[in-house]
């Protein structure tokens, strides 16, 4: 599989008894997944989704090459890719998650730091957390402009300036 | 039941105390602290404070928002993984 697709969803199984669907989205707006469409399975094939309605936990939806139950159930846990290009371009200063992921993270005197694991949000700013083999738990670090002053996507290096107490060499207390 | 009016908000004076000492050295250090419950004050707004989740201290900058809140609401003590997807995220 292309390292350029991005997990957006996975098939629940199916829904009815026509062949219909059960697709569960990983979209930050749910719904967008249709948008996205043709998707790619794991193994490399393409299929097109048109979500008919809304249900519990998802959407239900027809896919090309599937007409009966059978087909809808053999396809239950399949994740659904999109290709990145298929995401819309964003304004300076705000990134897609999946750009972020992976990214190595060095200091303003070229130290790094470590590697970008995932990008959390628990209601105050998005935070980088940052794992490194010498770390006993992974970093967070507020995505801020004053925290990382630079983020270059094209060399795949975001430079940080942690405040005192994100690291915990630099822990004092 | 809600809190009587008339006692104000609560928070932990220890929390008071490092706020202050921080604002007065003027430093931008995560203020570590394991008080849960105290009240985001507006005298917090523009520090970042490290509120402990019961195995480590999640990053919090105090915006003027959150005033009211408790620290305890932005440091969730269960650890989720959900996927990137076409998620966002905003350099502010």
């Amino acid at each position: 599989m292309s390292d350029d697709r991005i997990c957006v969803g996975s098939i629940g199984g199916s829904f009815g008894v026509h062949g219909e669907v059960r697709i569960k989205s990983y979209c930050a707006e749910p719904a967008a997944i249709a948008d996205y469409s043709p998707l790619w399975t794991k193994d490399g094939q393409q299929v097109s989704i048109e979500i008919t309605r809304p249900v519990k936990n998802g959407y239900s939806a027809t896919m090309s090459g599937v007409s009966s139950k059978e087909q809808a159930d053999a396809l239950k846990g399949t994740d659904l890719f999109a290709e990145r290009d298929q995401l819309p371009a964003l304004p300076d200063d705000e990134y897609y998650h999946a750009d972020l992921i992976g990214l190595t993270v060095l200091d303003t005197g070229g130290a790094v730091l470590g590697r970008v694991k995932s990008v959390q949000n628990f209601g105050a700013a998005d935070l980088l957390e940052i794992t490194a083999p010498g770390l006993p738990t992974p970093a967070l670090l507020p995505f801020t402009l004053v925290n990382v002053p630079t983020v270059d996507l094209a060399s795949g290096r975001i430079i940080a300036d942690p405040p005192e107490g994100i690291f915990p060499e630099a822990d004092a207390d | 039941m809600a809190r009587s009016v008339w006692k104000g908000p609560f928070v932990d004076s220890y929390v008071l105390k490092k706020a202050e000492a921080a604002r007065d050295a003027g430093r931008h250090d995560v203020i570590k602290i394991w008080s849960r419950r105290s009240t985001i004050l507006p005298q917090f707004v523009g520090l970042t404070f490290g509120v402990y989740n019961g195995r480590k201290h999640i990053p919090v900058n105090v915006t003027e928002d959150m005033i009211g809140q408790k620290f305890g609401e932005y440091s969730p003590t269960r650890t989720y993984y959900g996927h990137a997807a076409d998620k966002k995220a905003k350099r502010k």
